[in-house]
């Protein structure tokens, strides 16, 4: 193999890194092609030359003026573009890479379309050494308490920000260390081809990089080298093999990416083994002295921890809440019960700031909701499960639980970075936590399991524990015992009210009325978006408006009846 | 004047092009990356069916259409529905559509070599028009009649037709469609195979403009579909007939106001600023997310 292709093997793995920076949070950007060029040209410009200063000082300086300029032209774009998701992204992105190519065609330092003569300072060892200094860093970040919140990020970005990540900040790092690395590939590429020229850096250089960074596989650390090893050398073994030149080799190249895309939906890095979080077997459970979690202390008892006056919310003409006043205590457990479509949802959503209201006052925990981000709500102590299950469902049970304890723990990236142990003693803390959160739901022996392939109770379980590993002060939970059978809708109640005794706040929406009835000690009951109804079980029981919402005005069948699920 | 028609011209081409990328992301919510191999493979497919089949460029037109139509199914059945419930069925229809792009090109690299290929000379009809001191050939009036055409037809099509309904009912929510009783795998494959007939179509009315085909047409054309389905909405039809229009305008005049090294920039601010100030395109409607 020469010595070319071993660079560009390397490379290709280092431009690779730089899209799989991004699609590990689930972003399609185009624009590192941009960010390299950006990257190089300044680097080349204002480096010092090879042959004054020694070949290593002067590339090192233009590796940090590259990246710094990478970086900084990914924070110049992730500002406005952050708001983008998906293919507009990925368009907004393109279309700068673009502009810059031609701004820097038609600019006079870069030497125009001819481009700028560079010294050949890159050599294999050079290259590779670059490679291994991200690969590490890659590495190191999976696992970490940043790496897992990206992954949360690219699995849904809605439950992330729930679980108290601040999406916007992550997404940005992200953009920025693939500005970073953009521009590491920049340089070494100016400075190992001797020539370099805007052309270099065009749209179909960013789909290379992002070809390569999927066949290897986006969601394992190793996928770029993979690709990058892959895609390199599919030509020069159909060379050594003496596959004549001309359109079998193109084809042949395009059909193996088609073939490995369509079978292989982890890219090369599922013939890898994956590296899960196991749970250590002598985890304590979620004991009360936790040395490396952030503390929490819950509001006294009474105290007001949510106070809504006069909220509502309309959709178009739809009032899905109007005029609702509420306010829970720290300590209570209120349910909140009422037919399909009466705005019990809504009226949560509200509360945990997914969905601003359209008038009235919001107050949870000292926040204000619709106001106040979402993540600095769930920062502040607020935690909830979903109607409809929002897992992260390529994640195992116990690292969707480890999404969840995001606002609990300490982050780990920088000190992982630097092996040093207090990181791996904080890991270990949180995972300890995180089982004893899985443990307490009943799902101990199913933490390494992904959470697409959980069951579909065990799945509503796994949704508490995640809530869960927050140490919430106020839990919502949307009918979490959906799907579940009576002797698991009685554990979930026993869960409750042991959860209650710790002094949490819990606000529960649930259609099996018995379980309401046996677990809260007020009940507010909503329909058509209105309170009609507050009281102890008992009162609710024998409330004339609530029988007639429930079953009609000449309703016969007591109002303790189980309601049954809408399929979905 | 001249210029005005020019860009007239080549904006509908551009139109004709985007309006089937944007087909199938309005529909589907998937972008096809082998669409721009098959306005490559139609242009080609075009001069051998003139020069050397003897057909009239009027009747290739269709034929063309069909071939695309053709490769249209072709690129659901291979690239795009194996992927289907697969979580990063996003990412991976792009690379797959590139896989399947890099072979058709490959094959076309077999089948007419490297180099540039023209109509015969004689294929074009003379006949030229006098339209306020402009000088317009027959066969640009018949470009933009095929455009306007087609997607008139194409608006109707899935504004009208049971076809269409049954289209738009895939694009709201598939399992809701299959539920309903509509087939969603031929509804899909007859998207990809209307979008790629469209593609086709344009692909060989460019060659016939500039009287030249080459295997890296598609991807000089793949940015500015991608920009006009942008500025136009994506998945908005009309978005995208508007979109063309422009940009055809826009570069026309910008070469002969700032010159020709500047005018991909300005199409590209143009489109960044869109993008960062009204994300959802002039005609597109934003998406509502559920909680």
């Amino acid at each position: 193999m020469s010595q070319a292709v071993l660079v560009f093997v390397a490379l290709n793995a280092i431009l690779a890194f730089s899209f799989y920076a991004v699609l590990v949070a689930g972003q399609l950007s185009l624009g590192q092609a941009g960010f390299g060029a950006l990257g190089a040209f300044t680097a080349v410009a204002l480096a010092p030359e090879p042959s004054e200063v020694g070949d290593v000082p002067a590339l090192l300086v233009a590796i940090l003026i590259g990246m710094v300029v990478g970086a900084l032209a990914a924070v110049l774009l992730g500002l406005p573009t952050m708001h983008l998701r998906g293919v507009f992204l990925a368009i907004a992105t393109l279309g700068f890479a673009e502009a810059v190519r031609i701004l820097l065609i038609n600019a006079e330092w870069t030497g125009g379309a001819n481009g700028m003569s560079v010294p050949k300072v890159v050599t294999p060892l050079i290259a590779w050494v670059a490679l291994a200094v991200v690969a590490y860093w890659f590495w190191r970040q999976g696992p970490s308490s940043y790496g897992r919140a990206l992954a949360a990020i690219r699995e849904d970005e809605l439950a992330a920000r729930a679980m108290g990540i601040d999406v916007g900040r992550h997404r940005l790092s992200a953009f920025v260390t693939a500005g970073a690395v953009a521009g590491l590939y920049g340089v070494l590429w100016a400075y190992f081809v001797r020539l370099l020229a805007p052309e270099d850096f065009d749209f179909t250089r960013a789909i290379d990089g992002l070809v390569t960074a999927v066949v290897g596989g986006s969601t394992m650390w190793l996928g770029p080298l993979l690709g990058s090893g892959f895609l390199t050398l599919v030509p020069e073994v159909q060379r050594a093999l003496g596959v004549e030149a001309g359109w079998i080799r193109p084809f042949i190249a395009s059909a193996l990416l088609l073939v490995v895309i369509v079978f292989l939906p982890g890219g090369l890095g599922s013939f890898l083994p994956r590296v899960r979080v196991r749970a250590r077997p002598t985890a304590s459970g979620a004991g009360t002295d936790r040395p490396g979690l952030v503390a929490r202390t819950h509001a006294a008892a009474g105290e007001p921890v949510v106070r809504i006056v006069g909220g509502n919310k309309d959709y178009g003409g739809v009032h899905a809440v109007r005029d609702v006043d509420l306010t829970v205590g720290s300590g209570e457990v209120v349910g909140l019960i009422g037919p399909n479509g009466a705005g019990k949802t809504t009226l949560v959503n509200m509360i945990s700031g997914l969905v601003p209201a359209s008038s009235g006052t919001f107050e949870v925990l000292g926040t204000r909701p619709g106001r106040t981000p979402v993540h600095r709500i769930a920062r502040a102590g607020v935690s909830r499960t979903f109607q409809h299950s929002k897992l992260f469902p390529r994640l195992t049970a116990l690292e969707n639980v480890l999404v969840g304890a995001h606002v609990v723990s300490r982050p780990t990236f920088l000190r992982r970075l630097l092996w040093l142990p207090g990181a791996r003693r904080d890991e270990a803390v949180v995972v300890d936590h995180a089982a004893g959160c899985l443990a307490r739901v009943g799902l101990a022996d199913r933490s390494s399991v992904d959470a697409s392939a959980l069951s579909y109770g065990d799945q509503r379980r796994l949704e508490i524990a995640r809530a869960l590993a927050s140490d919430p002060s106020l839990l919502i939970l949307d009918e979490p015992a959906a799907g579940m059978n009576n002797v698991e809708a009685d554990a979930l109640s026993e869960l409750i009210a042991s959860l209650a005794d710790e002094g949490l706040t819990i606000l529960l929406i649930e259609h099996n009325v018995g379980m309401v009835m046996k677990t809260c000690h007020r009940i507010v009951v909503l329909n058509f978006g209105e309170v009609i109804a507050t009281g102890t079980p008992e009162e609710i029981l024998k409330n004339p408006a609530v029988v007639e919402a429930y079953l009609g005005s000449d309703g016969d069948s007591p109002p303790g009846t189980p309601h049954t699920q809408e399929a979905r | 004047m001249q210029q005005l028609l020019n860009g007239v011209f080549l904006g509908s081409i551009y139109a004709l092009f985007a309006i089937g990328f944007t087909l199938v992301f309005g529909i589907l919510d998937r972008l096809n990356l082998a669409h721009p191999a098959v306005f490559a493979a139609a242009a080609f497919i075009g001069i051998e069916l003139v020069t050397l089949g003897g057909v009239s460029i009027w009747l290739a037109i269709p034929l063309v259409a069909g071939i695309g139509a053709l490769l249209g199914l072709v690129i659901e059945r291979v690239a795009f529905r194996p992927l289907r419930g697969r979580p990063d069925a996003h990412f991976a229809g792009l690379i797959s559509s590139i896989g399947l792009a890099g072979m058709i090109i490959a094959l076309l690299l077999w089948r007419y070599g490297p180099d540039t290929r023209r109509f015969p000379a004689d294929a074009f009809p003379a006949t030229t028009f006098e339209v306020a001191g402009a000088r317009v050939t027959l066969l640009q009036v018949a470009i933009l009649a095929i455009s306007i055409l087609l997607m008139v037809g194409l608006t109707w099509l899935v504004a009208r037709t049971r076809l269409g309904r049954a289209m738009r009912a895939v694009a709201e929510n598939p399992r809701a469609a299959t539920v309903l009783g509509i087939d969603v795998d031929r509804v899909t494959a007859t998207t990809f195979a209307l979008s790629s007939a469209l593609g086709a179509v344009a692909g060989a009315l460019f060659a016939m403009n500039v009287n030249s085909a080459q295997l890296g047409m598609g991807a000089a054309i793949e940015l500015k579909g991608l920009a006009v389905i942008i500025v136009g909405g994506m998945g908005s039809l009309p978005g995208a007939l508007v979109g063309g229009l422009l940009l055809g305008l826009a570069e026309v005049f910008a070469v002969q106001y700032i010159g020709s090294s500047w005018r991909d920039l300005v199409a590209f601010g143009m489109l960044f600023l869109l993008l960062v100030v009204r994300p959802q395109g002039l005609f597109g409607s934003r998406r509502v997310r559920e909680v």
